[in-house]
C-alpha cells in the first residue's frame, strides 16, 4: 500500500504555499539551464530535463551572504544591533537526494563547538521535499559514496515520479506529514527505484590512499589543470567554508558571513604574507582530504553526496569524481 | 511641499587638482554663486579618476557625477587627461550596456581660469538633475540584498 | 587532423624543442573505472542499488567517458601524445595556462590554439606577458565549436602560429561589424531601465566563484583588485551591490583587451551572459579606435596609449 497524488495537486499546493507567504524554492529553468531558485509560481517548477540543477540547495540553508549583526562606532563604544530573527517558513521542493543529504552532514559542523543559531533556525524553518532520481548523467556518482537515487538522508518527504503525472509520496518526518496531510490518496502503485549511476571508484581504496598519500606525487599532476576558481565549492551541497567581512562606511555597517572557497589563493593567505597553501595542487588536495578524510574522521560522515556538481561546473572538467577515479585506478594497479 | 519640489540633487564632482579644482576655487574667490548640491572630491589628475569612483558615487546615493579636469594639452602630467578621455569613451558604452543612465555622468574640461565655466556647469547639471529626479535605479539595486 | 597533431607534438618533444604540450585530452574509453572491481560492502543496505552500468537502465545517461568533458592536458613525454584529442568540444582557451606558475615550472611550452584563442596570445605579447619566441604555437583549423562566438568567427584558420594543422571548410569571408555586434545591438535597443532590470535579474544569481576571472587569459594580475582590501574598493559579498561592482570592473578591466573567446560565459555555473558586457566594450573600441583586440600584432593597445585627435562628443 502506498500514498499517491498528482503533479497537478503538487502545483496547486506550491501556489497555495506561495500565496500563504511561505518561501518556496525548487528547480527552475533559467536561460535554458536548470537551477534551484525561489519560485514565484508553481509554473516555474521544472521536474524533468537535466539530471539535476547546476547549483545546490545549500543557498537556502546557508546563504552566500548573511548579515550577522550591525555595528556603529560611537565615541567610546561600539553599538551593536541585532538582525531581525528569521520567521518565514521555507519549503524546498523537488530537491535531489544528493542535495537533501546536506542537512544532516552540515549539522555537525554548525553545531560541534558552537551552535550556530542562524543556521539552526533556518533548518527548523525549512521543509525538504525530495524527488527521487530517475535519470543520471555522466557526472553523477552518488552510488560511489554510499548513497543512491532515493537516499532518505535529510529529506522530510520523498517523492517518486510514477507514470502519467502521478507521484508516490513517502513522508519521512512529522514536518513532511504535516505539509501534505489530506492531500494524498492510497494506492497499490509502488515506485520502482533504479540502481543509480554506475559506481565510479572504490571508496575503500581511496581511503587507503588518503591515509598515507598526503605527499603523493600524483597530487600536482592531478591538479595541474585546476584554474583556482570556486565553481566546485560554490555549487557543492556540502562545501561550507565562509569568510567574515565587515562592510560599511562612515563608522557604521554590518558584519556578514560570505561563502569562501579553499581553491582561492586568498583563502589561506596570512596577514603577514605567508601562504601555507601557496600551490594550487595543495588546495585541490585540501578539498579532497577535507571531504574524504578530515570530515569523516571528525564527524563520521563523508563531506560529499556524489552529486557531481563540482565536475559539471568545472571549467576544465576536474572535481571529486575524476580525482577519485584516478586515485582508485592508480591504487588498483 | 511635493517630493520633487523638496528634491535637492546630490552631485559628486571628481576634479583634478591642477585645473578644475583651481577653477572652482576661482569661482569662490570671485564670489560667483553656484548651487551647494555639488560635493567636490579633489584628485591629482583626471587620469587618476578610477571608474569605480563613479560606481561608488551612485552606490552611496549620488544623483549625478561630474568629472572634470584640464583641457587637452594642459595636463600637469602631460597626458593624464588624454588617457582619461580614451577610457571614458569606452566606459560610457559599458554604462549604457549595464543600464546606468549616462545622462547623469557629465564630463567637462575646466581650466584654472574658468571660474565662470565651473559656475555654469554646476548650475546646469544641478538643474538637469533636478529635472531627471533622484537616481533610484542603481541605488535600489545596491540596497537590494540578493 | 588528430594524427598530424599527435605527430607534430611527438616530434617537438622528441627533438627537445619543447618540454610540455598544452593540449586537449579526454578520459580514454575503456580506462574508466570498472564497476566489477568494487566490493559492494560499503553500500548501506536501505537503498537498493547495483553496479549495473547506467546505459542498461532507462535513465538518460551520456554515460561513457568518451562523451565526458574535454579538458586540458599537459603532455611531457613523446609516448603520451596519444592522449591528445581534437573534436568539437575543445572549447577551452588554453592560452590561459601560459601565465600559471604550475605550468611555467614545466619548462618551455607548446600550446594548441584555435583561431580565436590565438588572438589572446597577441594581446599577451603586446602587454609584455609573453615572450613569443619562448612558446611554440600549434594552430588548429576550426570550423565551429558550436558556441555563439563561432557564428561570427573570421579566424577559422589561426594566424601567427608556428604551424597550422588542418584546413577549415568554413567560409572565411569577412564578418561585418553589424554581424559581430548583433547581440549587443539588440540588447542596446532596449531602454536603459530594461537593461538595468535585466542585469539585476541575471547578476542576482552570481555567487562570485570567479570562474569568469580564472579562465580569462587576460586576467593575469597576481592579485585581483577585488582581492585587495586596503582599501576594499569592491564589496566581496555576492549581493547585487557587490556583483554589479565586480562585473562592471571585470568587464572594464578587459576593455579593448578582451579577444572574445567567451570562456567567461561558457564556464559561468549560473549561466550569466557575460559576453554582452564584453561585446559592448569591443564595439566601443572598434567604433572609436578601429581597434579589435588580438587582430593586429602591430597595433598599439587602446588603453595605455592615446592620440591627440581622439574624437568624442560628450565632453563639454
Amino acid at each position: 500500500m502506498s500514498e499517491i497524488f498528482s503533479f497537478a495537486t503538487l502545483r496547486r499546493l506550491v501556489d497555495q504555499w506561495i500565496t500563504e507567504g511561505r518561501h518556496v524554492a525548487g528547480p527552475r529553468l533559467v536561460n535554458d539551464r536548470l537551477l534551484y531558485g525561489w519560485l514565484e509560481s508553481a509554473g516555474q517548477l521544472t521536474l524533468d530535463g537535466e539530471a539535476r540543477p547546476r547549483n545546490s540547495i545549500k543557498e537556502f540553508l546557508f546563504p552566500r551572504h548573511e548579515k550577522l549583526y550591525g555595528y556603529k562606532l560611537g565615541r567610546k563604544r561600539v553599538e551593536l544591533t541585532e538582525v531581525a530573527p528569521l520567521v518565514d517558513e521555507q519549503i524546498v521542493i523537488a530537491a535531489r537526494p544528493c542535495d537533501a543529504a546536506l542537512g544532516p552532514i552540515l549539522d555537525h559542523v554548525f553545531n560541534w563547538d558552537y551552535a550556530d543559531a542562524t543556521y539552526n533556525r533556518r533548518r527548523e524553518l525549512t521543509t525538504l521535499v525530495t524527488l527521487a532520481c530517475q535519470s543520471y548523467d555522466a557526472q553523477c556518482f552518488c552510488t560511489s559514496v554510499g548513497s543512491g537515487p532515493d537516499d532518505p538522508r535529510g529529506s522530510d518527504v520523498m517523492l517518486y515520479a510514477l507514470d502519467e503525472g502521478i507521484l508516490e509520496i513517502r513522508c519521512l518526518t512529522e514536518k513532511g506529514r504535516r505539509l501534505f496531510a489530506g492531500q494524498t490518496e492510497p494506492s497499490d502503485l509502488e515506485a520502482q527505484v533504479g540502481a543509480g549511476p554506475e559506481i565510479r571508484f572504490d571508496l575503500d581504496k581511496v581511503g587507503e590512499f588518503l591515509e598515507g598519500g598526503f605527499e603523493d606525487a600524483q597530487w600536482p599532476e592531478m591538479a595541474r589543470r585546476c584554474l583556482g576558481c570556486g565553481a566546485c565549492a560554490y555549487t557543492c551541497p556540502t562545501c561550507h567554508c565562509f569568510d567574515i567581512v565587515d562592510e560599511g562606511a562612515g563608522g557604521q555597517g554590518v558584519r556578514a558571513r560570505n561563502w569562501d572557497a579553499c581553491q582561492f589563493g586568498m583563502f589561506t593567505l596570512h596577514a603577514a604574507g605567508h601562504n601555507p597553501r601557496s600551490q594550487q595542487a595543495q588546495r585541490q588536495r585540501q578539498r579532497i582530504y577535507h571531504k574524504f578524510r578530515v570530515y569523516p574522521q571528525k564527524f563520521g560522515t563523508l563531506l560529499c553526496t556524489g552529486c557531481g556538481n563540482c565536475t559539471r561546473n568545472c571549467p576544465v572538467g576536474l572535481g571529486v569524481r575524476p580525482v577519485l577515479s584516478a586515485i582508485s585506478r592508480s591504487s588498483t594497479k | 511641499m511635493s517630493e520633487t519640489e523638496s528634491f535637492e540633487p546630490k552631485i559628486v564632482a571628481y576634479v583634478c587638482n591642477w585645473c578644475t579644482y583651481l577653477g572652482a576655487d576661482l569661482a569662490g574667490t570671485n564670489r560667483l554663486e553656484y548651487p551647494a548640491n555639488v560635493r567636490i572630491v579633489r584628485l591629482p589628475c583626471t587620469g587618476r579618476i578610477d571608474f569605480n569612483l563613479i560606481i561608488k558615487a551612485f552606490e552611496m546615493g549620488g544623483d549625478a557625477v561630474l568629472i572634470s579636469g584640464c583641457h587637452p594639452g594642459d595636463c600637469h602630467y602631460t597626458a593624464g587627461n588624454y588617457h582619461a578621455r580614451r577610457r571614458w569613451m569606452l566606459f560610457r558604452q559599458l554604462l549604457e550596456a549595464v543600464g546606468i543612465e549616462t545622462e547623469r555622468v557629465q564630463f567637462t574640461w575646466i581650466s584654472a581660469a574658468e571660474g565662470k565655466k565651473w559656475q555654469k556647469v554646476v548650475d546646469e547639471l544641478t538643474e538637469k538633475t533636478r529635472t531627471l529626479g533622484p537616481y533610484v535605479g542603481y541605488r535600489e539595486v545596491c540596497e537590494a540584498n540578493g | 587532423m588528430i594524427e598530424t597533431l599527435r605527430d607534430t607534438c611527438r616530434q617537438l618533444l622528441r627533438d627537445g624543442k619543447v618540454d610540455v604540450i598544452i593540449g586537449y585530452g579526454q578520459d580514454p574509453v575503456g580506462q574508466a573505472f570498472s564497476p566489477s572491481d568494487v566490493a559492494q560492502a560499503f553500500s548501506p543496505s536501505d537503498v537498493a542499488r547495483a553496479s549495473s552500468p547506467c546505459s542498461s537502465t532507462q535513465a538518460r545517461c551520456p554515460g561513457s567517458d568518451a562523451d565526458g568533458p574535454v579538458f586540458p592536458v599537459f603532455i611531457q613525454r613523446p609516448e603520451d601524445v596519444d592522449q591528445l584529442v581534437w573534436n568539437n568540444r575543445c572549447y577551452a582557451n588554453l592560452s590561459v595556462y601560459l601565465k600559471r606558475p604550475e605550468i611555467r615550472a614545466l619548462g618551455r611550452p607548446a600550446v594548441v590554439v584555435k583561431g580565436c584563442d590565438q588572438r589572446a596570445l597577441v594581446v599577451l605579447e603586446k602587454e609584455s606577458q609573453l615572450d613569443r619566441s619562448q612558446v611554440h604555437v600549434i594552430g588548429m583549423a576550426c570550423d565551429s565549436m558550436n558556441r555563439p562566438k563561432c557564428e561570427t568567427c573570421d579566424v577559422h584558420e589561426p594566424r601567427g602560429t608556428d604551424v597550422v594543422i588542418g584546413k577549415a571548410a568554413s567560409n572565411t569571408n569577412a564578418i561585418s561589424a553589424d554581424q559581430r555586434y548583433s547581440a549587443i545591438n539588440a540588447f542596446l535597443a532596449r531602454s536603459s531601465s530594461e537593461r538595468l532590470a535585466y542585469w539585476r535579474q541575471e547578476l542576482a544569481r552570481c555567487v562570485k566563484c570567479y570562474a569568469c576571472r580564472q579562465v580569462c587569459p587576460m586576467c593575469y594580475c597576481p592579485r585581483c583588485i577585488v582581492d585587495k582590501n586596503r582599501p576594499q574598493v569592491i564589496s566581496t559579498s555576492a549581493t547585487l551591490k557587490g556583483n554589479f561592482a565586480w562585473h562592471i570592473t571585470r568587464a572594464f578591466h578587459l576593455a579593448a583587451r578582451c579577444v572574445g573567446c567567451e570562456e567567461c560565459t561558457r564556464v559561468c555555473p549560473m549561466g550569466i551572459d557575460l559576453r554582452l558586457l564584453n561585446l559592448s566594450l569591443a564595439q566601443a573600441a572598434e567604433e572609436n579606435f578601429a581597434f579589435r583586440a588580438g587582430d593586429d600584432p602591430q597595433a598599439e593597445p587602446v588603453v595605455g596609449s592615446y592620440a591627440l585627435q581622439d574624437k568624442e562628443s560628450f565632453i563639454q
